[in-house]
């Protein structure tokens, strides 16, 4: 089949149904993206070729008020609803029409790959939900300065020096962060460790949480180093932004130093990844029609991302 | 185009709420603390200490009062020695119920020990000035173990080159090369002449051997490993020397006699180089420089031989033919009833009987079967971990492997596997240890382990 181009607001708004994968900024709540995407949405599908009024099933022609302005009254047809035209009911599409939700949630600092479940994607975002993903930020930490909520815009508590710190210090502590919580993996499954089950389940390497209870970290991998700033990569489950705040504050503990958490940005989650992320540019029709159909061929390569079946977990996905 | 003269400046810092910047940018930066914590210098090694604790093998116990209170016999998790903050400790070796520390000290002393001195294997410790009458059987915390001295020696040369330790001796071999033997010698593993009815509490006895009256001039010692009763030695050229027990071949010299004469040993490894010796009661694993493995003493449970009519005891050393399939052998470990093996490609090989880290299941295997790298540390977020180091006690294995964890499996006697629990373990579980493991020593019934720190 040839592509048409369709120029119909109905026919555009039946087919916007599934995952979005959105860049949220650092410094936007989530709500505030969420309210900018369906509200750009409506305006788009507001600024496309619309329905024309109802018609009315007699002709009931317009009451002339014996003024000048009769001949334009007559000039209008007579089988019209006039309470169906837009500027009457209003437009045809509200925010509150496009139903979206987020597969999982980003904190205020945060920067990254948001997934929006559109309409009927949201029966699909619920399954990725359940399937537990893993989400890779990367994380820059400044040292020398701790904060109250560890993050850049609260009072500074305590300062510190630095001089010590070095990259394979960092690499080291983190290596070794990275074997202590996956060895929490495993208490966290929810098998006896005593059993034929956990040795089953060990042998498999890395696994997924039972529940959201707990925030589980797999991979942490210092990827720059220039002082007083270093960037971790951190792989992660049921994580938040808090968590890895607190947890890049008690690295900087361990290293003699205090740091705080300057900069985050989710750069993967589970296959949809921050290079497919509509930027705040973007975040019009055509550009969110068109992150849609992505999102879909990237669903289709990896059906597993709805259904999964091992419990076991690989750095990909 | 009205813009086109105006640069755009990225916004470099975040915008505040109202709240946000009477509190962050009214702040008196000025009455900010300054946090200056201790840093370690990075040469230190640190010392973590678990298993069980009334022998005071473990030196965590400053007080006599205190070690005897309830619910101090075991240590669960590793905890880091005191007595390694402020001294320099270079090496470790365990006992049964004791424990020996290399050091380096500006004041002379090479040599630290804590544990069972019943037989004096760490030497004859003064009585307290305290009237009460001490236990001296038991050593709480490190103590000096005072090496006796000829004209010439040095402190450089006093330092420790290797050390090891048995049931009930210790063996020292320092730098200078003397070989000095302290503790129990009624199998001859001091490597002097058995004395019917000697008593050994409250001896003074540290026999010293020079290298030369063992292995000759152009040789020298490189290290040594005890068994259960028995001592080895290994030297620069590769040959093993051995005295002590021999009821189940174990010093290889070819008969099932005590010796308290070093002598050399022959069989298979005459005409090898081997370059390591691996024991923990009566069954010896050898290593050659070119990856192959020799066993002698005890056979019990097939771990020498796996053929069915194998002899239960070889007394002198033997080519091993189980381990030929697995590649060139990196490291050997030989605890009571089951031996270890680590190849080139860094996997981990066990048999013979025991928890040999298969689960729960597999209680013994007469073939050397290897255990999945995933056990191990390698994973998606890892995948160039491998093990580097292995050993094993009498009833625990272990292994190091390149990120410094530590994985611990077997019986959890007093909980000397660290983790947290007495139950037995099935399959290699990592330790919660706050640095990088670089040396373990596996004890009977403890465990010590020596680390770098992160910073």
């Amino acid at each position: 089949m040839a592509l048409a181009k369709v120029y119909d607001a109905a026919t555009v708004f039946k087919h916007l149904n599934g995952i979005i994968n959105v860049y949220k900024p650092a410094g936007m709540k989530l709500k505030h993206v969420r309210n900018a995407i369906i509200g750009n949405i409506a305006k788009g599908l507001n600024e496309m070729e619309l329905r024309e009024p109802r018609k009315l099933a007699r002709d009931t022609p317009l009451l002339g008020t014996g003024t000048a302005a009769d001949s334009v009254l007559h000039n209008i047809a007579s089988n019209t609803d006039l309470s169906d035209h837009i500027l009457a009911a209003g437009p045809r599409y509200m925010p509150r029409d496009v139903r979206c939700a987020t597969v999982a949630t980003l904190g205020d600092h945060t920067s990254g790959v948001l997934l929006f479940g559109i309409n009927d994607g949201l029966k699909q975002s619920i399954h990725i939900q359940r399937n537990r993903p893993i989400r890779v930020y990367h994380v820059t930490a400044r040292m020398g300065t701790a904060t109250e909520n560890h993050m850049p815009d609260s009072r500074v508590t305590v300062r510190a020096n630095h001089r010590h710190v070095s990259a394979d210090r960092i690499s080291g502590l983190a290596a070794s962060l990275q074997a202590s919580h996956q060895r929490k993996m495993y208490e966290m499954c929810g098998v006896d460790l005593q059993t034929q089950a956990a040795y089953e389940l060990a042998c498999k390497g890395l696994i997924r949480p039972a529940d959201n209870s707990q925030p589980v970290l797999y991979g942490i991998k210092l990827i720059h180093f220039e002082r007083p700033n270093f960037t971790l990569e951190l792989h992660a489950i049921n994580e938040s932004e808090q968590f890895i705040a607190a947890l890049i504050h008690d690295m900087a503990i361990e290293l003699r130093t205090v740091a705080h958490c300057s900069q985050l940005r989710c750069v993967r989650h589970a296959h949809f990844d921050v290079t497919d992320s509509l930027l705040r540019h973007g975040w019009h029709l055509p550009g969110i029609v068109k992150n849609l159909r992505r999102q879909r061929e990237i669903l289709e390569a990896n059906p597993q991302l709805l259904e999964q079946e091992r419990i076991e977990l690989h750095a990909a996905s | 185009m009205l813009k086109s003269g105006k640069l755009w400046i990225p916004r470099l810092s975040r915008s505040f709420t109202a709240k946000s910047k009477r509190v962050v940018l009214g702040q008196d930066t000025t009455k900010i603390k300054h946090y200056e914590p201790k840093i370690s210098a990075t040469h230190e090694n640190r010392v973590y200490v678990w298993g069980f604790q009334e022998t005071g093998a473990l030196g965590l116990q400053r007080n006599i009062k205190k070690a005897q209170e309830r619910y101090t016999e075991m240590v669960h998790h590793p905890t880091r020695l005191q007595f390694s903050n402020n001294n320099d400790i270079t090496d470790v070796t365990t006992g049964y119920g004791f424990t020996a520390y290399a050091v380096n000290r500006s004041d002379g002393e090479t040599l630290f020990g804590s544990g069972l001195n019943t037989d004096c294997q760490l030497g004859l410790q003064p009585k307290p000035k305290s009237k009460e009458p001490a236990n001296l059987d038991v050593i709480i915390y490190p103590t000096a173990i005072k090496l006796p001295r000829e004209a010439g020696d040095t402190d450089e040369g006093m330092k420790v080159r290797s050390m090891s330790a048995g049931r009930a001796h210790l063996v020292v071999v320092t730098q200078n090369g003397a070989v000095f033997t302290l503790g129990n010698n009624s199998y001859g593993q001091c490597g002097r002449l058995i004395i019917e009815d000697e008593c050994y509490t409250r001896s003074a006895v540290i026999h010293r051997i020079p290298q030369a009256d063992i292995c000759g001039e152009q040789d020298e010692i490189v290290s040594v490993e005890c068994g259960q009763d028995h001592t080895m030695f290994l030297t620069k050229l590769g040959k093993v020397y051995t005295c002590g027990w021999g009821a189940d071949g174990q010093t290889g010299q070819g008969n099932y006699y005590s010796a308290g004469v070093i002598t050399l040993i022959a069989g298979d490894i005459e005409k090898e180089r081997i370059v390591r010796i691996a024991c923990a009661s009566d069954c010896v694993l050898a290593l050659n420089e070119h990856g192959d493995v020799f066993g002698w003493g005890n056979s019990e449970y097939g771990q020498l031989d796996d053929s069915p009519d194998a002899e239960m005891q070889i007394n002198s050393p033997r080519a091993l033919q189980l381990t030929k399939g697995i590649g060139k052998v990196k490291d050997v470990a030989a605890g009571g009833s089951f031996c270890m093996a680590l190849n080139d490609q860094g996997l981990v090989y066990t048999w013979g009987y025991g928890i040999l880290g298969f689960g729960p299941f597999v209680e013994q295997t007469s073939r050397p079967q290897h255990l999945l790298p995933p056990l191990f540390g390698r994973n998606d977020f890892s995948n160039a971990t491998t093990v580097v180091s292995i050993g094993c006690g009498v009833f625990h294995m272990g292994a190091v492997n390149s990120d410094g964890d530590l994985f611990m499996w077997g019986k959890n006697r007093f909980g000397h596997l660290g983790l947290g629990h007495k139950k037995d373990q099935f399959f290699p579980f990592k330790t919660a240890i706050n640095g990088k493991v670089t040396k373990v020593a596996y004890g009977v019934d403890h465990t010590i382990a020596l680390c770098r720190p992160h910073i």
